[in-house]
């Protein structure tokens, strides 16, 4: 295909999505009508995002394409553009997959909801907002999807008319939402006062090199509100509330997309559009937030009764690796990074789905209330298990490989700096990780083993329409686990590049040699040493591992003994009570951990009572966040 | 005269975050995220003025190197964001409304259900 | 690779170092700990072979799945995680000696080594019984409490300096070549608070008194392996006895990896028997000495002193 055709791509892309909202208002009660405009609508982005996969990934094309044909004037861009570089088409890939998968699972999933008119017609626009952000060039675009993504992800919150919880989890998220998008849109309307432009492109040729107070001020206020938008640190209440309410299938985008364009944009403003990463002073104000969102949030998980809460504060964490990973500002943090954010996608939307599963069969999501599922639900338990293992890092899932990366990442900036903040930031990576583990074997104990609770006997694994979209993710989560080399060089790495080398990106939109005109240094500013000081290999490692299990089993099996299989299930097959006679007694999940908790409960007390579910506390915080970064901008930056 | 237009702006912006953070009446709490809406329009507004600048229609032919006008970008910005800040004050609205009938009370202190 | 590189490396995989090996290795050192234990109460002690025959006599029993059981799961924990342990011992080199290089680095070890602890986790948990219940939260406690101390312990193996300038690694091949150079790390000052630390991450790692709270026999019944009976309660036990082989194999690869005689057996000879000894010193001798800590006990144990200590040998490594 030449490059006339596909070009088109991208703005198709977008477009679909919000056509296909339309068209499913108007197809009205009619069920199937609306699956397969929203499904088709899904399936059309995606495969166009992946025929790009080609140009863009392999042969280090850039895709910039004017809204009407209005091409810059005289070194001016004053169209509309949509530019796709490998990044872009990198979150861009991300978003398609979640949305498809998420919007198949759906389909059967939201038959338990009244409104359901209206939750494709919000679904899709909420993935055509993401996409339009991942993929636009012009920062004031960026912010109209940004508000229209933050729209829907608040109307799909409160959709669940029989969730008690739902309206006020939406209304706290628009009011602590709204002031990301307050600092983004002022951070916009400054960088339009000294550039007279939005085009990201000529905004990166002109401003880096002119800091100036207004700038630093923009530049904060844009960190801001991007990182609002993902929800870091201190903003991370509203992201627990807003995930548990909403439907599991939408909680999949909220927390695998939506927080993913925070992280894009956080990686547009400060690698690209002011290349402030370059200076020590926000490396370690990145690092710092990563470090305190990723801490705090795995153990306000720890503190959790429900599933969903639980799942929402541990993507806060993730989304803390991989800011904490970008902040590193060398070329491995940032593939580690961008790895992570697409392995968190996987996992995190394949939990969210079991989760759902469980809604689903159970009618709960509360594990104080659920227990023994395995026995019912072994298929989803297997899924389960693959999510679980993955987003705590065992090995050779696909978490383990990203969170190995950064560590190398971190350890090697320690090594690169010779401060040894960076190889604390390792350890607390590490406990973070295995912090993940626990509160996954809490769910794992008390939702799907443990004894089964009487009230639960009729409970059995979803339809196949759900589980299809789940085995998708689970294969996904094996696949990229084991074949990281392929990840890195097709997609990774040329990402990687393009976050780090912004003249191909200018010059594609303004023409070429506009960089190397305005840009006061074309050189990359990231350490750019990827060299791993460590050594994995998980298909050497799966090849071992099996053929050592292979073998034990056959001498396990070679060997006598029954398979235990009772004939007729007798006294000796009841659970062992000291001699008594077997009663339902199930550790629920807040008994679990007894001596961690003892020990912390200072910490973890004061964590739970300052999470107050209270509106104006958390605009507090997030106003105060807000306030802090601009001071720090100001004190360290000019 | 434009100093005026940012200090109003700035203060606008503070009464609407004061709003938010102090009032526990989530009435009051969305009049806050307006009023925050307001001083930005009127800033974005602000920034694209030029004192003595005319509107800026006109042809291709009749431009000279010695106009000036009024930049109609942040013009068209702010429509957009007076379009956006309005939908975000009726969805926040009409939350409000159901949160009052389920909660049966308007106290920010008392709607927590989702904490800890 | 011809027909001889697949015969030496099925040799390395289910022979030596791998599978069989393991196992033998394992069971020798639960059985010294044992007698060595028995000594030190005054009392006469199994024969060093009595590890194996409790464990071929398990085998032979009857495998009993609860009724309340989630079957697969139960029943396949025990294998994976035996598989797994057998795989991780691949890994580590063996005085000089590795069958598989540039496979896994520290870290990696430190992950696949929660694999086997896992899986009793999950194994105890899907068997239904409280006293799993518990078990699994207590085993789950002291991985959270070891993981800290050991991270700490990797990083000051890995920075460490030369006359040259700085290393930072976590690759084996480069530790055990810098240890060649310049001396075992043990004999490094520095890094002896962080040995220590490793000495006491050993025996919790293993799940050995005074640390063993997840299976605490006399308060939960052995927690996790409660219900299980027969073949894989056989598993859990050589996973046990392996865990030490692993551990003390871990021990001996970052602070005793240099010492070389040239003659390349005579290496591994010599490590299994340091191998031996580290158990002797962290295991056998704690265990005969000391009560079993309460679980809140040990995770502040581990999370202060035994971090302590570790963290103390990376800021000296760091800065002197």
């Amino acid at each position: 295909m030449t490059y006339d055709v596909y070009m088109h791509f991208p703005v198709i892309a977008i477009m679909t999505l919000f056509v296909g909202a339309f068209l499913v208002t108007l197809v009205g009660k009619k069920e199937t009508a609306r699956n397969i405009i929203a499904g088709a609508a899904v399936l059309i982005s995606l495969t166009l995002l992946a025929l790009l996969v080609k140009p863009v990934f392999v042969d280090g094309q850039i895709i910039a394409y004017w809204m009407g044909n209005w091409e810059p004037v005289e070194g001016y861009a004053i169209g509309i553009a949509i530019e796709i570089d490998a990044l872009s088409l990198f979150f861009g890939l991300l978003v398609a997959i979640a949305v498809a998968l998420s919007c198949f699972y759906s389909f059967r999933y939201i038959k338990q909801d009244d409104a359901r008119g209206s939750f494709f017609t919000l679904y899709l626009m909420l993935g055509g907002g993401v996409m339009g952000i991942v993929l636009s060039g012009d920062l004031f675009n960026i912010y109209v999807m940004l508000e229209v993504m933050t729209f829907a992800a608040v109307g799909l919150t409160a959709f669940r008319t029989w969730n008690p919880n739902a309206r006020e989890a939406a209304f706290k998220y628009l009011v602590v939402g709204s002031i990301g998008s307050t600092s983004a849109l002022l951070g916009t309307a400054l960088v339009y006062a000294q550039c007279h432009t939005l085009n990201l492109a000529q905004i990166s040729a002109i401003l880096p090199g002119n800091m100036n107070p207004t700038m630093v001020l923009a530049f904060a206020l844009l960190f801001a509100g991007f990182g609002c938008k993902s929800f870091m640190f201190p903003f991370h209440p509203i992201a627990a509330d807003a995930h548990g309410a909403a439907p599991s299938s939408v909680s999949v985008l909220i927390s695998g997309v939506f927080t993913k364009t925070g992280v894009y944009g956080i990686i547009r403003v400060s690698y690209f559009l002011f290349r402030t990463m370059g200076l020590t002073s926000m490396q370690t104000m990145l690092v710092f937030i990563g470090c305190v969102s990723m801490f705090v949030c795995v153990t306000m998980a720890l503190n959790q009764h429900d599933f969903k809460r639980l799942l929402a504060f541990h993507s806060i964490s993730q989304i803390g690796y991989i800011l904490t990973s970008l902040g590193l500002c060398t070329a491995l943090g940032i593939a580690g990074g961008l790895y992570h954010a697409i392995n968190h996608t996987l996992f995190k939307g394949l939990l969210f789905l079991t989760a759902g599963s469980v809604l689903y069969a159970t009618g709960t999501t509360y594990l104080e209330k659920l227990g023994g599922l395995a026995r019912k639900m072994p298929k989803t338990t297997i899924l389960f298990l693959v999510g679980a293992f993955s987003i705590s890092g065992i090995p050779p899932f696909n978490g383990f490989y990203s969170k190995w990366m950064i560590y190398q990442a971190s350890f090697e900036k320690a090594a690169e700096t010779g401060s040894i903040g960076y190889g604390l930031v390792t350890v607390i990576c590490v406990v973070t990780s295995v912090l993940t583990l626990a509160s996954f074997v809490k769910v794992g104990h008390s939702v799907f083993f443990g004894q089964l609770r009487p009230e639960l006997e009729n409970a059995k694994d979803p339809p196949l329409g759900m589980r299809i979209p789940m085995w998708i993710m689970a294969a996904l989560c094996l696949l990229t686990g084991l074949f990281p080399n392929i990840m890195l060089d097709y997609a990774i790495y040329p990402a990687t590049n393009a976050v780090y080398d912004t003249v191909p990106y200018i010059d594609a939109a303004m023409g070429s040699g506009y960089a190397a005109e305005h840009l006061l240094s074309t050189t990359p500013f990231v350490a750019q040493l990827r060299t791993f000081i460590g050594a994995w290999n998980p298909i050497s490692w799966l090849l071992l591992f099996i053929i050592v299990l292979a073998a034990i089993f056959f001498v396990s099996v070679s060997g006598k003994g029954g398979r235990g299989r009772a004939l007729e299930p007798d006294a000796k097959h009841a659970v062992f009570f000291g001699g008594e006679e077997a009663e339902y007694s199930h550790i629920s999940g807040g008994d679990l951990f007894w001596g961690f908790k003892h020990t912390m409960r200072h910490y973890l007390g004061f964590m739970s009572r300052v999470h107050t579910g209270v509106t104006n506390d958390y605009v507090l915080w997030g106003v105060t966040a807000l306030a802090a970064i601009i001071a720090y901008c100001f004190a360290f930056m000019l | 005269m434009m100093l005026a237009n940012y200090i109003g702006a700035i203060a606008l912006v503070v009464i609407g975050f004061y709003a938010m953070i102090a009032k526990h009446d989530i009435i009051k709490i969305v009049i806050g995220m307006g009023l925050t809406d307001y001083g930005l329009n009127l800033m974005i507004v602000s920034i694209g003025f030029n004192f003595g600048g005319t509107a800026p229609i006109y042809t291709f032919g009749e431009l000279t190197s010695g106009m000036y006008f009024v930049d109609p970008v942040p013009q068209a910005l702010t429509l957009t964001s007076i379009v956006i800040g309005a939908c975000v004050t009726a969805m926040a609205l009409a939350l409000c409304v159901r949160i009052y009938n389920e909660y049966g009370t308007l106290d920010s202190r008392e709607i927590r259900r989702l904490h800890g | 690779m011809d027909i001889m590189d697949i015969v030496m490396y099925a040799v390395y995989i289910l022979i030596f170092p791998g599978a069989l090996f393991t196992c033998l290795f394992g069971l020798w050192l639960a059985g010294i700990d044992r007698k060595v234990v028995a000594r030190m109460q005054k009392r006469k002690g199994p024969p060093l072979s009595q590890p194996a025959w409790d464990f071929l006599k398990l085998c032979g029993k009857e495998c009993i799945v609860p009724a309340g059981a989630a079957r697969g799961v139960y029943l396949a924990a025990p294998y994976v995680g035996l598989a797994s342990l057998i795989v991780t011992v691949l890994f580590i080199p063996l005085g000089g000696f590795r069958a598989f290089g540039g496979v896994a680095d520290t870290v990696v070890i430190l992950y696949l080594l929660t694999i086997p602890t896992l899986a009793m986790i999950f194994g105890g948990s899907a068997s239904g019984s409280p006293f799993a219940g518990v078990g699994a939260s207590r085993t789950m406690v002291s991985i959270m409490s070891y993981e800290l101390p050991l991270i700490l312990v990797i990083l000051a193996v890995g920075k460490g300096a030369t006359p040259e300038g700085y290393y930072f690694t976590f690759s084996f091949d480069q530790i055990t070549l810098i240890q060649q150079v310049f001396g075992p790390n043990l004999f490094d000052w520095r890094l002896i608070p962080a040995a220590v630390a490793m000495l006491l991450v050993i025996p919790c790692e293993v799940g050995q008194h005074p640390f063993d709270v997840g299976e605490a026999e006399t308060e939960i019944c052995e927690g996790p392996l409660v219900e299980y009976s027969g073949k894989p309660l056989a598993v859990f036990k050589l996973s046990h006895a392996i865990k030490m082989f692993v551990m003390t194999a871990l021990f001996c690869a970052l602070f005793l990896g240099g010492i070389t005689t040239g003659m390349l057996w005579l290496d591994v000879v010599l490590t299994l028997v340091f191998c031996s000894v580290v158990t002797l010193v962290c295991m056998s001798l704690l265990h005969a000495i000391s009560a079993r800590l309460r679980v809140e006990q040990l995770f502040k144990f581990f999370w202060t002193v035994v971090s302590g200590l570790a963290l103390a040998s990376l800021l000296l490594v760091w800065f002197c």
